[in-house]
């Protein structure tokens, strides 16, 4: 097809799409907020959600040009799947470059959410300035981002006050929690980040502690273009396959959508988080030569564990990266890992084969867990893993898969398929089988439990568009465990269910119900030997109502409610509602957002789960528990061009309470307050 | 032996098979008020309803994997002009103990978009050394076409409440489901059922049908209450046609179940 017939024949397209896409165009919510509530499941598994946020604040402000889209920077948006992907990059094969991003509307398998999504973006550069001008105004300059954060609760907790018995308080540090972050890009090719974090209850450039900062993670990187394609000195993370043998950071399992489910890997990406854990240090790069690339990494770094009395082996890992009391500090960085290893990958058009290689080499032995489920966990103090992964796309069908060993232990296995059966009915199937005795230190597969071991699983979901204004996403997940887990003595089974409907009315107005069930095994409260498992039945009823008032107010309304049984017990409920109003007119110094809520739940069972907006690159998922309101206020100012100041109010205040939180965090009286203050800096 | 009867005692809604579905409901998770064959005389006979020619089928259903608990069914439909009659045979159970059914059941249809049928069965229920008894219910259904992809339909089994005079305890279910059919392209087939057993629990079912070729078809599902995951296949010869499903209970295993038939 040439040029200006296309031309002609878009034109037409667009004139008759107008209407249609203009209505798909979500205007009334935060737009990484929803993604991050789709792709999450269970926010208790403390993912960190502040490097996507990052990144697709990144492609926010720096849209992708669908004209020279890679796969690689489509896979970063998280939200769209992989069929969705070959779509969109096929439609440039098949139709030309593309004109207008309104041509996304013609991509069969990208439904009307996903693709209003996607519209924040991605923008289209004309083929023939293209070129020019990205590298133009890339070379112009060098871009700085600097940020400060600080925040406290503002109530005293046990933690940092002395009490009557003893000569200290048991926390170190001031209740103050500080961040700063520093980003540097030239040209998208150099980049360097440094991140400096003190949490609550931490050390702070005081006489005996003179690091300064508790954490520090920190890089330079480069992207090339030739053989040499990326190279990470400092902190990085390393993705590769479905997630079975390496990566870290987090990996996204069962969402509320159909992308999350058969894992995107970036490879080879600097370390950008503040999570204290799931990262290497060290150097690695990534060399292309025609369709193979070549990924050899490295990295040694001390890490948080808690040893046996006699100090001579490891009882268990700290991943919180907290160093508040006296253990905590005496456990810091009791234990070095060294990984090295290397991935080489086969890329085609069609087809991606990998294969990965480490070993893990720690400077003390891991010793053998007491209690019967821990059985078969990692002992000795080196390991070596193996995975080979692919996908393969066919006509319409994804297939996906990843085979992990880890050396003179487990196997595990995970195999998917997604297809789009018809422009409007997308399904997905894997299954999975994980060994009790497969080991990963970065393990980050599809699985029910938090780790991907001990357990096999079949999921299935399907995801259907009845039209512009309907649609429907479902799940169901059965799972078994072989082998015992942790208050879970006996071989154990259960399944989940979710079903979400969402109408869009017009761009003003959009509703969404869904429903949650999942049914597990557990031991029973007064378990012995012998009295066999309880079942536990928890579900969720969710309904939200988001709609603009006009072109700067929108409001929020969600209401859910929990009811979670075990056993013959009697059930116990938990409700929350809330009223978000969210200002954000088109062009002006000043945004922001506000929460009230109620939640009334009988118990921490019944705790429910919600999402709360917070100063830039900062998510929140707390839980609700109790009885109370919730409020908060979060709000943005530009100062000048480049100087944006956040600060952010919350508060909790509980009905017949007399203390609020547990052990160090207990604060006396029946609120929890916090403040938070960021300052960012561009040049 | 024992280990059937233990099946029985725990799991007596799971097993009492009144409504044992053909092979093409059975994949698309036993979902099937909505669905348009002659498997619908177990489901809900107003199925029958768009059938134009005679047509036989036999069926075998396999509980759990297990050597002696399984179902036999035969059906038989014939049609004039609007008027479809069908014919049903099933047993269900093993040597000591069996269900046996006969039904007869009319359908017709109105223009196209709606079908009415009526059905009785005839129950019979065999234990040895206790002797049997009988009974007899009614069952009734609709299907209703909202659009050109949409049907929906209704049945309700046994709403007079009969049961087995003779022997007290054993009921025949009274159940009332509603299903939804969508027809998202020639090749995908969504359906789903809300189905309600009086004294036990709604259940859910969700199914789909993936015809790949005209002569080949791929099917899934699953129900909700309780979980089951449901998968299988269909093959058309001329007039001949082969479904396969299974289905997976959580703690019982796999079911498997096939069937054949024959269009004159």
């Amino acid at each position: 097809m040439n040029f200006n017939s296309k031309c002609v024949g878009l034109i037409l397209l667009l004139f008759f799409l107008k209407p249609a896409i203009a209505n798909s165009q979500d205007e009334s919510t935060d737009i990484i907020e929803k993604i991050l509530d789709m792709i999450s499941r269970d926010p208790s598994d403390n993912q960190d959600y502040s490097n996507i946020a990052e990144r697709l604040n990144f492609y926010k402000k720096n849209p992708i040009d669908l004209n020279a889209a890679t796969s690689e920077q489509l896979k970063e948006l998280v939200f769209l799947s992989p069929i969705q992907i070959k779509e969109i990059l096929d439609h440039r094969v098949k139709s030309g470059f593309f004109i207008d991003v309104l041509e996304l509307q013609s991509i069969g398998s990208l439904d009307s959410e996903s693709a209003s999504l996607l519209l924040n973006f991605v923008r289209v550069g004309l083929p023939s300035q293209l070129q020019d001008l990205t590298v133009k105004k890339l070379l112009q300059k060098a871009e700085h981002d600097l940020i400060l954060r600080v925040g406290q609760v503002l109530e005293g907790q046990a933690g940092f006050t002395v009490s009557t018995n003893a000569e200290e308080a048991n926390y170190q540090g001031s209740a103050l929690r500080v961040l700063t972050r520093y980003r540097y890009n030239y040209s998208n090719t150099l980049a360097a980040s440094i991140n400096m974090e003190k949490d609550a209850g931490e050390q702070f450039f005081n006489k005996i502690y003179k690091r300064g900062f508790d954490f520090y993670s920190g890089n330079i990187s480069f992207r090339g273009s030739g053989l040499l394609k990326k190279i990470v000195v400092g902190d990085y993370a390393l993705q590769f396959g479905q997630g079975l043998a390496m990566w870290s950071g987090s990996g996204f399992g069962k969402g509320a959508g159909i992308s999350t489910i058969a894992k995107q890997d970036f490879g080879l990406k600097p370390y950008s988080s503040v999570n204290e854990s799931m990262f290497l240090r060290g150097a690695s790069g990534t060399f292309n030569y025609r369709k193979i690339s070549f990924t050899p990494f490295m990295s040694r770094k001390k890490i948080d564990a808690s040893l046996t009395e006699q100090g001579e082996e490891v009882s268990s890992l700290n991943i919180s990266g907290l160093h508040r009391t006296k253990s905590e500090i005496e456990n810091k960085e009791r234990l070095s890992s060294t990984i090295y290893g290397a991935n080489i990958q086969f890329n085609s058009k069609n087809l991606n084969i990998g294969l990965t290689t480490y070993q893990t080499q720690f400077s003390l032995p891991f010793s053998i867990g007491k209690s019967l489920y821990e059985q078969y966990d990692f002992r000795g103090s080196s390991l070596t893993n193996m995975g080979i992964h692919y996908d393969y796309n066919f006509k319409n069908t994804y297939f996906f898969g990843e085979t992990a060993h880890s050396l003179t232990s487990g196997y595990a296995l995970i195999n998917g398929i997604m297809s789009s059966l018809s422009p409007r009915v997308s399904l997905v199937l894997l299954h999975r089988q994980y060994a009790k005795n497969y080991h990963s230190f970065f393990n980050q597969s599809v699985a029910e439990a938090s780790n991907a071991v001990n357990e096999s699983g079949f999921y299935s979901a399907l995801a259907l568009k009845f039209d512009s204004k309907w649609d429907l996403f479902t799940y169901s997940d059965f799972f078994r465990f072989p082998w015992l887990k942790f208050r879970v003595d006996g071989p154990s089974s259960g399944y989940e269910i979710l079903a979400q409907m969402n109408y869009r009315m017009n761009k003003k107005l959009k509703l969404s119900g869904r429903f949650k069930q999942q049914v597990r095994e557990e031991n029973p409260e007064d378990f012995n030997l012998g009295s066999g498992l309880e079942t536990v039945d928890k579900q969720n009823y969710r309904f939200e109502i988001s709609y603009s008032i006009n072109d700067r107010f929108s409001l929020r309304n969600r209401a859910e409610i929990v009811r979670y049984q075990k056993g013959s017990a009697k059930y116990e409920l938990g409700f929350l509602n809330y009223q978000d109003i969210i200002y954000k007119p088109l062009s002006s110094k000043l945004s922001g957002n506000m929460r009230f809520g109620i939640f009334d739940t009988e118990s921490f069972n019944s705790r429910i789960y919600a999402y709360e907006n917070d100063v830039l690159y900062s998510y929140s998922v707390p839980a609700y528990q109790g009885r109370g309101i919730r409020f908060y206020v979060n709000g943005r100012y530009t100062l000048v061009r480049g100087f944006d100041i956040w600060l952010r109010y919350s508060l909790t205040s509980y009905y017949g309470q007399q203390t609020v939180g547990s052990g160090d965090d207990l604060i006396n009286g029946n609120k929890r307050s916090d403040l938070r203050l960021q300052i960012r800096y561009q040049f | 032996m024992r280990y059937i009867c233990l099946i029985f005692i725990l799991l007596q809604t799971v097993v009492t098979a009144q409504i044992n579905p053909g092979p093409r409901s059975l994949a698309m998770g036993a979902a099937g008020v909505v669905l348009k064959d002659v498997w619908s005389l177990q489901h809900n006979p107003a199925g029958i309803a768009s059938i134009n020619r005679p047509i036989f089928a036999l069926g075998y259903e396999r509980h759990f994997s297990d050597q002696e608990l399984s179902t036999q069914k035969a059906v038989f439909a014939i049609p004039f002009k609007q008027h479809v009659f069908g014919l049903s045979f099933q047993r269900y159970g093993f040597n000591e103990y069996s269900e046996q059914t006969a039904g007869i059941a009319y359908s017709r249809n109105f223009s196209g978009a709606l079908a009415l049928s009526i059905a009785f069965k005839h129950h019979q229920l065999s234990v040895s050394q206790y002797g049997s008894a009988n009974a007899i219910s009614v069952d009734a259904g609709m299907h209703y076409r909202l659009n050109d992809r949409i049907w929906i339909g209704t049945h309700i089994s046994n709403p007079g409440r009969s049961t087995y005079k003779e022997l007290s305890g054993s009921i025949i279910p009274v159940s009332l489901a509603f299903g939804v059919s969508f027809e998202f392209s020639d090749k995908v087939l969504i359906i789903s059922d809300i189905h309600k057993i009086l004294n036990a629990g709604i259940n859910t079912k969700l199914g789909i049908e993936y015809t790949l070729v005209n002569w080949f078809a791929l099917r899934g599902g699953i129900s909700a209450n309780p979980f089951k995951q449901y998968a299988g296949f269909g093959l058309n010869y001329q007039r001949f046609a082969l479904d396969v499903a299974i289905s997976s209970h959580l703690n019982l295993g796999y079911s498997p179940n096939l069937a054949f038939s024959y269009e004159f």
